[in-house]
Order: C-alpha cells, then structure tokens, then sequence
C-alpha cells in the first residue's frame, strides 16, 4: 500500500518510492526518505498529508504520497 | 580568512551570520529564504583573536553536495570551488540524524571544518540530549552547542575556526571511488552514508521526545491546514495586516511625520522668499514637496514591514504554502507559490527572488511573473493617495487593490496554464513544516528599520531626482523658457507625455499629467505620488490627517480632472502594469529567457491596460449611464491583444500535442 492509505500515528517501513521522476527520488532520498527507513503519517489532509522523517516534519502532495510504497 | 556557512535550510545560518556581521539580511523560519550569497565581513567582536579580517559567505541551505534546486548549487558549487579557508557548518541539532549527511560530505573536502549545533534551546526545552563530546570525537572536528537568535555560542565558534587557519580536515567517512554516473552505484555510496550517519546519532542522541509522536505544535498545524479553517485564517490574518498597517497604526504615525514635513517645507519656501519663483517652485514643490510626499506614507509601510516579519519568523509562512497547495496546484501554481506573493507586499524584488525555491521550472516563471501583481510596498503611496483624493480615505479602496491583485494572479496563472500546456506536466509539492516559535520583536523590528532606511535612501535618491526632473521639465518649454501660467501644455514634460497620454483616453485618464505618472511610476512607483504632487502643484495639500485633505477631496479631485470611475481605473492601471525597472530586473534573471521575460512583461501591459479600460468603462455605465470616452479604439486594443493570447495558446497548444504524440507513439514503437 501507500503512505494515502497509512494509518495515522503507525510507523511504516518503507518498500520502496515509485516514481518515473528521478529529481524526486533523489530529493526524498535526502530527506532520509528512501526504502527500509521508517516513516510515520502524522495527518492526512485534502491535497496529501504530513509526514514524520527521521526528525523533521513535512509536507507531501498525494502526488508523493502516492509513490511511497509502505 | 573566508569563511563559508553551510548547513540545511532553516537551520539558522543567516541569524548566526546576521549576529556576527552586524548586518539584517532577510531571515524567517521556513526552509529556503536565502536564495543567494552573502559576504561580510565579521565584527571585531567575534573574531576569536585573529589578527587578520575574518570575513563570513552566508549561502542557501542545502540537504547534499548534490544540488536540487538552482539555490542549492550555489552553494555546493561555493565549497567545491572556490576554497574558503573553513567552513562553519550550522547543524539543527534538533534533526542530527537528516543533518550529518551533509556534514559527512563536507568533511571530505579536506576544508576545516567547525560543527555549530544550533537550535540547542529547543533540544533542551524538548529533553533531548547530544553528547558533544563525543560527537567531536566521531566526526573529527570541533562541536559547539550554539543558538543563534541569542547569539550563545558564537564566540566560541569562531575562536574554533580562527585557530583552525591553513589546517587541514580528516574525514571521518570517506566515499568509496565509484563512478558518479552509475546510478546504483552513486545510490548504494549514499545509502552506507545514511547507515554511518544513523549509528553516530544512535550513540550521542538521547531522545525524551520522539519525533513521530503528535504533539501540541501537531494540532495547531491540523488546525492552520485545514482545507477551509486554514484558508478563512490566512485571510483573517492578511486582513489584519493590511488592516493594521493601513488604517490603524500607520496612518496614526504618518499623522505626525506629516506635520514635520509641512512645517520643514514652509521653513523652506521662507528660506527661498526672495529669490526666483523657478528656485523656489523646484526646492520647495518639486523636492521637499514631492520626496515628502512619498515620505509621508513611510510609517504605513514600516507598520506593514514589522508585520510581515513576524509572519516570517513564526514558522507559520510553510503552512500557509501547505494551504494553498491544492488550489494554487489547479491554476498551476506551486503552494510555495504563496511566500513570494506574501513578501511581494513589503517588496517586489526580493518577491520575485523568492520564487528561485520552487522546483518546477514552469511554476517558478509563472511565479516570478505574477508575483507583482500583489501590490508592493512602493504601491501603498499611490493606493492611499488615491484613496484620500477621491474617494474621501475609504479603506475599502485598499482592500480592492489587494483583493483584485489576488485575483490577477489566479486569472493570469490560468492563462499560463492554458499557453504552456501545464496539463502535459506533472509537479510535486513538498515543504518541511518547521517548529513554531514565538516571533522575535527585536529581529521584526530590525528588519522595519532596515528597510525603512532603504525606502528613505531611495526617496532620497531616485525619486528626488525624478521629482525635480519633472519639476524642471514641466517648468520650462523646448525653447528652454519658463513656461507662462495658463500655457502649461507647452512644457517639455507636457509635449513628451501628451502622445502616450492619448492611449489612455479609453481608460479615462488621457490628460498628460496622468501619462506621465504612469511613467515615472517605471522607475519606482512611489514616483507616482511624487510626481502627481509635482505636476499639479499639490504637495500643500497632500496631508495624510486621517488620509483625508485638507483643502478637501472634491477640491483636489476637480483639479485633477477625472471622475471616480477614472480614478479607480488609473489606480488599477499603476497597481498592475509591470512593476518598477528593478523589479523587471529580478524578473529577467529569474525567468532565465527573454522569451520569458517580454512575456511576462507583455502580459502585464495588457492587464493593466485591460484592467483599467473595464473599470473605467463599466464605472462609467453604471455612474452615467453612458459610456466612457474612446470607447471604441480602447475595444479594439483590447480585442487585440485578446486575440494575439488566444493565437499564441493555440499555436503552443498544437505543438505541445505534436511533441507529446510523437513521445507516445515513440514509446510505443519501442514497446
């Protein structure tokens, strides 16, 4: 499943970011947001939802939310 | 001695550099507000007993030495190339375990290099505990628990890195030699950074607070992003601003100034009682009349700078983007669309500097062109001017120029949209959402003053050039002879601006007065004001008393000649036609292509132009009953320019959809 459908407040390991665009994959790799990391759905909003990485709280769009696959 | 600041956005390099150089550059709690370097050199003070200048490059934050965003390479490219003699690298030590990776790499280029580990009050506020010791120990260079919105720290830091001079730097993780094409391979280096990193936190980090549990900062976010409550807020707070700024306290400050002025203006004209009428018209009414004019308005735009700057500092500027994600995503916007927009009220420049953060090449342009719709703080002069003069100081004056600039951008961004093709593309939003923090007034209150000191440099500068450029041209005629009373119309001014003054007749404003307001407005826009004041002789009676005038609004409103529906289409016509040359500036180099930029540029004429004949028009239909003045030819230009948008997007149209088949069916063959 993805991170739209992720329970709130469960940590997830994540299996992989599926996604054509490379820059993504890349910039979430930063973040520390890349397979066998853990990751935890703080909220969902209408357009994404928040996220907890490593120790920093962001913002994702569905688009994203979409291609992390947990 | 140069020394490079490095480290993730919104970690605090530029509070730390702010503090140690004595300078106020543009600060706020939300990744990605430096978006270019800075150098300076730092305070005696901090110099940690070097006996040579220590001089501080502040750059963009960044996550790798691996650029993402245009701002981010910036700085690796700073690093890599041009071989500062240490590196301070600022960490949030409230997020160690996304920080170290940079911090590895940085310790690889064999630059010394001192850790500050910043943001350590609200570690210790939060219970989590960095064995600093240790940590220096593991990464092999200096670590000094810092914070830099008090400065703590801060000397030690740089006793550190002065000491370190002509030293070299051992990595403690050296990347293995791989070749940095192959993906995987460049993939499976960083993965092993990442696990380094993670055990070095794991054995220095103590955490009370895990970062995945909800908190109070949490509900407050569930409630400011919320779909509907989020965006009523955002407007509640805007409106309070603008509320605050111009029509509270602003006009109460500039009550006062305006009283100093008019008293130095009339020691002035005594001053200048005997000598000649020309002397006396351009010191008197072209220069104190005219700069003061445009000084008046100043305290609006102080209140409106401090305000903005709490907004800034408070972290709320990322939830706001969050908010406007989903509809600004609609019109092809990014959410992060917004801060640009947001910082475009205090000044168009740094607003269109700001769009440089948005990943997507498309939604920056698009951004950076219709960032100055929002009205600037340069605008504030003309809004209220014309407020006072015709329509006796209502605020509801104001708030349509804001209102309407928002709607401008949406319009204008769908229209982008339907030119480009954005339906092809596709973008993704992401935004770290940092911790809220109470707003320095102290930092709010620099920042006022700092671009107070701007706004008056210039009034004193450009524009007082300007007006007295005006002054001039308007006094003599082209046989260089003073212009008699009841002859203006043959002045230099008059004969130069009367011709652009004619394409104005259907927005109802074609007198030459007007015309040459509008452009000097090109050079800044406070120059409106001034000039407007200059040309008909009113600086006496623009007194911002409760932004009313005191010869009275139906006096002044007669000798300038335009009924209200004129005014309000004038009005919209400076607010929205392309912005002052320097903000055109700053539009040019973030657009990167000319192609771009007369667009952009274009685009803007044709608003304003198409803005303003609509007011004017409708304004009159509805207040007469008849139409304006020219409203034929003004028709047809803008049926005009009507049409040469609707060419351009179908022509772009069709060969998006040609590009976009061919990439199907090439697909398809190798399928």
């Amino acid at each position: 499943m993805n991170l739209k459908e992720a329970a709130i407040g469960e940590t997830y390991i994540i299996k992989e970011i599926r996604t054509d665009d490379e820059d993504l994959e890349a910039f979430l790799f930063r973040l520390g947001c890349y397979s066998g990391e853990p990751i935890t759905v703080i909220s969902h909003l209408k357009g994404g939802c928040v996220v907890s990485i490593k120790d920093g709280r962001y913002n994702i769009d569905n688009g994203i939310a979409e291609a992390v696959l947990i | 001695m140069r020394i490079a600041f490095a480290g993730n956005p919104n970690s605090g390099k530029t509070t730390m550099y702010n503090a140690l150089t004595g300078k106020s550059e543009h600060v706020g709690n939300w990744a990605g507000v430096t978006i270019g370097k800075k150098e300076s050199p730092i305070k005696k003070e901090f110099s940690g007993g070097a006996s040579e200048e220590l001089i501080a490059v502040d750059l963009p934050g960044a996550y790798s030495m691996s650029p993402f965003t245009p701002e981010e390479s910036i700085t690796s490219g700073f690093v890599r190339n041009e071989n500062p003699d240490a590196i301070i690298n600022i960490v949030d030590a409230t997020n160690l375990s996304r920080s170290l990776f940079f911090t590895t790499q940085l310790l690889e280029l064999g630059i010394p290099v001192v850790v500050a580990l910043n943001k350590s009050d609200v570690n210790e506020k939060q219970g989590t505990k960095i064995d600093v010791k240790l940590l220096e120990e593991k990464l092999g260079c200096p670590v000094i628990e810092t914070v830099s919105t008090s400065s703590r720290g801060l000397r030690e830091v740089m006793e550190k890195t002065a000491a370190l001079k002509g030293k070299g730097q051992k990595a403690p993780y050296m990347q293995a030699d791989i070749d940095m094409t192959d993906k995987n391979a460049v993939d499976a280096e960083d993965r092993k950074r990442f696990a380094f990193v993670n055990s070095i936190v794991n054995d220095v980090e103590t955490r009370k607070i895990l970062t995945k549990d909800t908190t109070k900062q949490d509900k407050v976010d569930r409630i400011l992003t919320n779909k509907v409550a989020g965006i009523i807020i955002f407007a509640a707070v805007m409106w309070a601003v603008f509320w605050i700024s111009q029509s509270k306290i602003g006009p109460l400050i500039a009550d006062w100034l305006v009283g100093w002025i008019e008293t130095f203006q009339g020691w002035v004209a005594g001053l200048l009682e005997n000598s000649s009428p020309f002397l006396q018209a351009l010191l008197a009414d072209g220069i104190v009349g005219g700069v003061g004019a445009v000084v008046g308005f100043l305290p609006l735009v102080m209140v409106m700078y401090f305000l903005i700057a709490l907004l800034e500092d408070c972290g709320y500027m990322a939830r706001v983007s969050v908010v406007m994600d989903p509809i600004f995503k609609r019109v092809g916007l990014s959410g992060k669309s917004i801060i640009p927009f947001i910082i475009t009220t205090g000044c168009g420049i740094p607003g269109i500097m700001a769009s440089r953060t948005i990943r997507d090449e498309r939604e920056r342009r698009a951004t950076a062109m219709l960032a100055t719709f929002m009205p600037c703080g340069a605008k504030i002069p003309v809004i209220a001017l014309f407020a006072a003069v015709f329509f006796g100081g209502a605020s509801w004056v104001s708030f349509v120029a804001y209102f309407a600039g928002i709607a401008l951008i949406f319009l204008g961004a769908l229209l982008i949209k339907q030119i480009t093709g954005h339906k092809y593309r596709k973008s993704f939003f992401i935004m770290e959402l940092p911790e809220y923090k109470i707003p320095s007034l102290k930092r709010a209150a620099f920042s006022m003053l700092g671009r107070a000191k701007a706004y008056i440099v210039k009034a004193a500068t450009i524009i007082l050039v300007c007006n007295a450029v005006v002054q001039i041209m308007q006094s003599f005629n082209w046989q260089l002879q003073l212009v008699e009373e009841g002859m203006e119309d043959t002045s230099i001014l008059a004969t130069i601006a009367t011709p652009f003054a004619v394409l104005l007749i259907p927005l109802g404003f074609g007198v030459w007065q007007m015309a040459a307001a509008a452009i000097t407005g090109f050079i800044a826009k406070e120059n409106v004001v001034g000039t407007l004041a200059v040309v008909y002789g009113l600086s006496a009676f623009i007194d911002t008393d409760e932004l009313a005038l005191t010869g009275g609004a139906g006096e002044v409103a007669t000798t300038f000649g335009l009924t209200s529906a004129a005014a309000l289409a004038c009005l919209m016509f400076n607010l929205y036609t392309p912005p002052c040359f320097a903000a055109i500036g700053a539009m040019n180099s973030e657009l990167g292509s000319k192609k771009w930029l007369w667009g952009g540029i274009g685009l803007q004429l044709a608003t304003g132009y198409t803005v303003a004949f609509l007011v004017y028009q409708v304004g009159t239909i509805i207040t007469t009953g008849s139409l304006g003045s020219g409203f034929l030819p003004g028709l047809i230009a803008v049926l005009a320019m009507a049409a040469i948008v609707v060419m351009v997007t179908i022509r772009s149209n069709r060969k998006l959809a040609a590009e976009y088949g061919a990439i199907h069916s090439k697909g398809g063959v190798t399928a």
